[in-house]
């Protein structure tokens, strides 16, 4: 959390709580309709919270470039730049293969990307990464770590893995408020009509025959890590029409159905039917391909503080050499290797630091900022602007339908719902924290991001407490606290063309052997699997070329 | 003034008292019915409890006439003040008597006390008002007309007790409503009569207090009990509580105490014997050197309690979720009586922590694991049938350990039985299932599971049991076609199988 400011709107909430309280006795008896008039914002004052967010304010030197001059130098062999699960992964990687002259540089006050996580004494719960689907036998390199970490215990007769059942996100997952009822499962069902169910039907079925196409080349035609789908021009054209445009072209008229695909993108790309590749939108139901010995394919892995654990096993397995609140702000070749500047934040002081390879982990818009005179052709990906928030409850309120799930979708409502953070607790407390994801899909995401980051803390819990009143009567009286995020740079968008464009392949080019490129951006899609991959890929660029 | 003008005036406060004196009349009948009705809910015992406490109140009523030859003036002062004191003590009585039910060891003291004060304060009311109206009134009207209008009283309150007041409003808000009336007779005398001037303001003050105390306790009588409940349960309901786990209630009858949690039956006093021996014995007979035993849920102390039988037994872990129900089951007498002070034995050990959370970081080890869950009916109790959790059981069992899991009901929910029994199968136990009848619950299941089968059925019981012996333990491992086994599914934390199955199955048994 950065620099949290406790709000209190200058009142006393629980003194007005208690008189409003006492007042309202009096009009019991006298009561003819039960309902109230409610002013939101005044009905929510007894919620405390704060915002909360990436260290935007480091991150924004950059733009003015005004930095002390160097008092001290540092000698590595190679720097990592960006400590998310990408820089951590590449780092992990390079130690296990015996470079352990590996230093890394983290912008924030804590390694983790957008996989960090919070806690309270109810729970600890996600800010933004949160869970993991179950990865491709195939994908070795990711399988071994998850065996490293304890995430898989063991491998069945067959080789598949047995994952480790604490992990596995526990029953009931999803459930989605469709029609004022809570059904079980995240495809509308409930209320809807032959049509919508039947385009639902041929939809699955043929995303389930991509799950198992094979393109021209041998490859299946979608895969993870995304580098490995198959080149057959048949699938890559996809990418060229929009997701929207792909479903109009195929006859998918149910509004029903729609929402649910849009969901989708909006969940894992934080993008619209509109803004999404036809290719992405196919890839989130055709990749996930993994198998366990313990679990269906479509099951994930997921923790109560989200990918922080994922994080936090990367960290574990190469603990040493990671520095945090240093802002990387220049670096220029030399003879032997690369001059980097890098500013602390916490010391406000400036270091050079002379490294023989630098691995830049850090988004585009960042790191066309730090390359300095090097000629770098940054891809000018969009980036998707995300409000999560962590809400407290003294307890969940009871809801007619099925009941309290993992995931909860709300049908209809911008944000994408709730994640239940104690759902994987074993023990039975009273008290729960949910966290609730908005992603800003405008069209105008500089215009969004500025906006977003604009509107006041009340905005934030008021949006949040309305969007869960709405299936949920009653439950701004269970909430005690609502912190918010704002993401400004959430993740990546596979908007059309990006994925499959010289652009991306262009800007994964390391310069001169030297300098390395790797991120989520230089994917498409963000996810951990991704992230992973990159690091992986380049440490073993940067290995080869040593 | 005129003397026509005088005339009416005093006898618009003659009306006045001899409307008290009937309003007063009816209160103080309603407090004496609340308190009886409401020991004999407690308590039990109808006809005794409704005498004793008939007397006390009547014997009251006597104490509280003869003191009132102590107030010598300010008679009406002392009306008022006294009209305050009833309705506030009448009308908290049953409030405080079902709050404290759960805490007070001697609850009989504190009902005989505020039947004792209720009485002596009803009791001064009748010869203070009799010596205001004296100066109005010969003798021979005066007695005339109070009595006839206190005798009124106590017929209406004898007809709106049963009813109205009962079946509409529940014993608490009955009780309140009427210190409500009373109180607010109090009000009317203060203001209607020109004497009360000098102490109106300080009064009113009390007055206002007083009703303000009442009407809060009016509108969150439901915190205590929903009275909608009450007419939920069969019988009727003495203990109401919600906790930050679950609701807690028990009802009873002239023949049982029963506790409810969340609504589901948990035992019947009748014949929970024949659950908790069934649940104990079989496995811990065959056991004779065990010497620790550990119970998972089962905060009642009845598991306990059989356990205790066994002198062999020296160290007890009782690991139950809510204090609340520990605290219950270890503090009042009546239930006290049912597990035999199980609970307060200097064996025992009660750990108010989760269970899987608790058996996961134990690095205790046990004979004896009984495990007392209620039954499967949502996912976060299906978590406790788990393989995950019966996995974790390996490590604190002892070699030639024995656990035994109630398992619910084999004949209404067959899959559910054999899920569980497959599921400590697939978790790498051996299993026994039995199954035993227990009336108020009907055919009920168990299954021990042990890592060797060290398993004996001809050990000594302990003397005394009323439902086990050698041969009803034979009898229990026979399961008919109907309840016999069948193929199912393993309950894992991913699939929760175990709580579909019970839902499907029990569906058909909840109205």
């Amino acid at each position: 959390m950065n620099g949290p400011h406790t709000y209190t709107d200058g009142h006393q909430p629980a003194r007005r709580t208690f008189l409003k309280q006492i007042a309202s006795l009096f009009a019991v008896p006298f009561a003819v309709s039960p309902i109230a008039a409610c002013n939101t914002s005044t009905d929510n004052r007894h919620i405390t919270g704060s915002m909360a967010g990436a260290n935007a304010a480091t991150g924004h030197l950059l733009r003015t470039g005004n930095f002390p001059a160097a008092t001290k130098t540092l000698d590595t062999e190679i720097l990592i730049v960006g400590g998310g699960a990408t820089g951590l992964s590449a780092k992990r990687w390079l130690e296990q293969h015996g470079q352990n002259n590996v230093l890394l540089l983290e912008l924030d006050k804590q390694p983790g990307g957008n996989s960090v996580a919070g806690a309270n004494s109810v729970s600890a719960y996600p800010w933004g990464a949160h869970y993991m689907t179950l990865p491709d036998t195939t994908n070795t390199d990711l399988i071994s770590f998850l065996r490293s970490a304890g995430i898989i215990t063991s491998f069945d007769s067959n080789g598949l893995p047995v994952y480790n059942e604490y992990y596995l996100c526990h029953d009931p997952e999803e459930r989605l408020y469709i029609n004022g009822h809570w059904q079980e499962g995240l495809v509308p069902r409930f209320g809807t009509g032959s049509t919508d169910r039947l385009q639902t039907e041929r939809f699955l079925k043929e995303t389930e025959r991509l799950k198992h196409a094979v393109g021209n080349d041998g490859q299946p035609c979608f895969a993870i890590p995304l580098d490995t789908s198959s080149a057959d021009e048949e699938y890559r054209r996809l990418d060229n029409i929009t997701f929207d445009q792909y479903l109009t072209e195929n006859g998918y008229t149910s509004r029903y159905l729609r929402w649910y695909l849009e969901y989708c993108c909006k969940d894992d790309y934080g993008s619209t039917l509109h803004q999404t590749s036809a290719w992405a939108g196919l890839h989130y139901f055709a990749s996930r391909k993994g198998r366990a010995a313990n679990a269906l394919s479509s099951a994930v892995l997921t923790w109560p503080e989200g990918n922080a654990f994922l994080i936090n096993a990367l960290k574990h397995q190469a603990p040493d050499n990671v520095r945090t609140n240093m802002l990387v702000h220049n670096l220029e070749l030399t003879a032997g290797g690369v001059l980097v500047q890098c500013y602390n934040a916490a010391s406000r002081s400036c270091t050079t630091i002379r490294a023989r390879k630098v691995l830049l982990c850090t988004p585009q818009y960042i790191t066309k900022r730090i390359v300095g005179t090097l000629q770098y052709p940054a891809s000018a990906p969009s980036y998707a602007p995300w409000v999560v928030a962590n809400v407290t409850l003294d307890r969940f309120p009871a809801s007619s339908g099925f009941p309290l799930c993992w995931d909860n979708v709300i049908y209809g409502q911008e944000s994408v719902g709730y994640v239940n953070a104690r759902h994987q607790n074993l023990g039975h407390l009273p008290g729960s924290v949910v966290t609730y994801y908005l992603p800003v899909t405008g069209d105008d995401t500089l215009a969004s991001r500025r906006s977003i980051r604009e509107l006041p803390y009340t905005h934030w819990r008021d949006r949040v407490v309305q969007d869960l009143e709405f299936a949920h009567p009653g439950i701004r009286h269970r909430i005690t606290n609502i912190d918010v995020w704002i993401w400004g740079h959430g993740m990546v968008r596979p908007s059309p063309g990006y994925i499959w464009s010289n652009a991306r392949q262009a800007a994964r080019q390391p310069i001169d052997n030297r300098v390395f490129f790797a991120h989520t951006d230089l994917s498409g899609i963000s996810v951990f699997e991704e992230a992973f991959f990159q690091g992986v890929e380049a440490a073993k660029k940067i290995l080869q070329t040593s | 003034m005129d003397r026509t003008a005088a005339d009416s005036g005093l006898r618009r406060d003659q009306n006045i008292l001899l409307f008290s004196v009937f309003a007063i009349a009816t209160c103080g009948l309603v407090y004496e019915l609340v308190a009886g009705t409401l020991a004999s809910y407690l308590m039990g015992d109808s006809v005794t409890q409704f005498s004793t406490i008939i007397g006390t109140y009547l014997f009251s009523m006597g104490v509280g006439s003869w003191l009132s030859r102590y107030i010598e003036d300010h008679l009406l002062r002392w009306f008022i003040l006294i009209e305050v004191l009833v309705g506030v003590v009448g009308g908290c009585s049953a409030p405080l008597l079902f709050l404290l039910f759960e805490h007070i060891a001697s609850f009989r003291i504190i009902l005989y006390s505020l039947v004792g004060i209720t009485g002596i304060l009803v009791g001064l009311e009748i010869p203070i008002l009799m010596r205001i109206l004296k100066a109005n009134l010969a003798f021979k009207e005066l007695v005339a007309r109070v009595f006839t209008f206190d005798y009124i009283g106590a017929l209406i309150a004898s007809l709106i007790f049963p009813l109205v007041l009962v079946p509409y409003l529940g014993l608490i808000r009955a009780s309140l409503l009427f210190g409500i009336i009373n109180v607010s007779i109090a009000g009317l005398l203060l203001y209607r009569f020109d004497e009360a001037k000098p102490f109106r303001r300080s009064f009113s003050v009390t007055i206002v207090a007083s009703v303000m105390l009442l009407l809060v306790a009016f509108v969150y009588a439901d915190r205590i009990m929903t009275f909608s409940e009450t007419l939920a349960f069969q019988d009727r309901v003495i203990f109401a509580k919600n906790t930050p786990y679950q609701r807690i209630v028990l009802t009873r009858n002239n023949r049982e105490l029963r506790l409810f949690l969340n609504g589901n039956l948990q035992f019947s006093s009748a014949d929970e014997y024949r659950y908790h021996e069934a649940l104990v014995h079989p496995a811990l007979h065959s056991l004779p050197h065990a010497q620790k035993v550990l119970i998972l849920g089962g905060g009642d102390g009845l598991a306990a309690r059989e356990i205790l039988k066994y002198p062999n037994i020296d160290s007890i872990t009782l690991v139950d979720l809510d204090p609340a129900m520990t605290r219950f089951f270890s503090s009042n007498t009546m239930l006290r009586r049912l597990n035999h002070d199980a609970l307060l034995s200097p064996k025992l050990h009660v750990v108010n922590s989760d269970a899987f959370n608790w058996v996961k970081n134990s690095h205790d080890s046990f004979d004896l694991v009984v495990i007392d869950f209620p039954d499967p009916a949502n996912y976060s109790i299906g978590k406790l049938y788990s393989s995950a959790f019966y996995e974790e059981l390996h490590h604190i069992l002892r070699e030639r350990g024995i656990i035994v899991v109630q398992s619910t009901s084999p004949y209404v929910a067959r899959k559910s039985y054999w899920c569980i029994a497959h599921t400590l199968q697939a978790s790498g136990f051996i299993t026994v299932p039995y199954h035993a009848y227990v009336p108020s619950f009907g055919e009920w299941g168990y299954i021990m599971a042990m890592e060797q089968y060290t398993w004996r059925t001809d050990n000594p019981l302990p003397t005394g049991l009323r439902y086990i012996s050698n041969a009803t333990i034979k009898d229990m491992l026979y399961f008919p076609p109907d309840m016999s086994e069948l193929p199912t599914g393993i309950n894992k934390l991913n699939n929760q199988a175990l709580v579909n199955y019970f839902e499907d199955e029990w569906a058909p048994y909840i109205h």
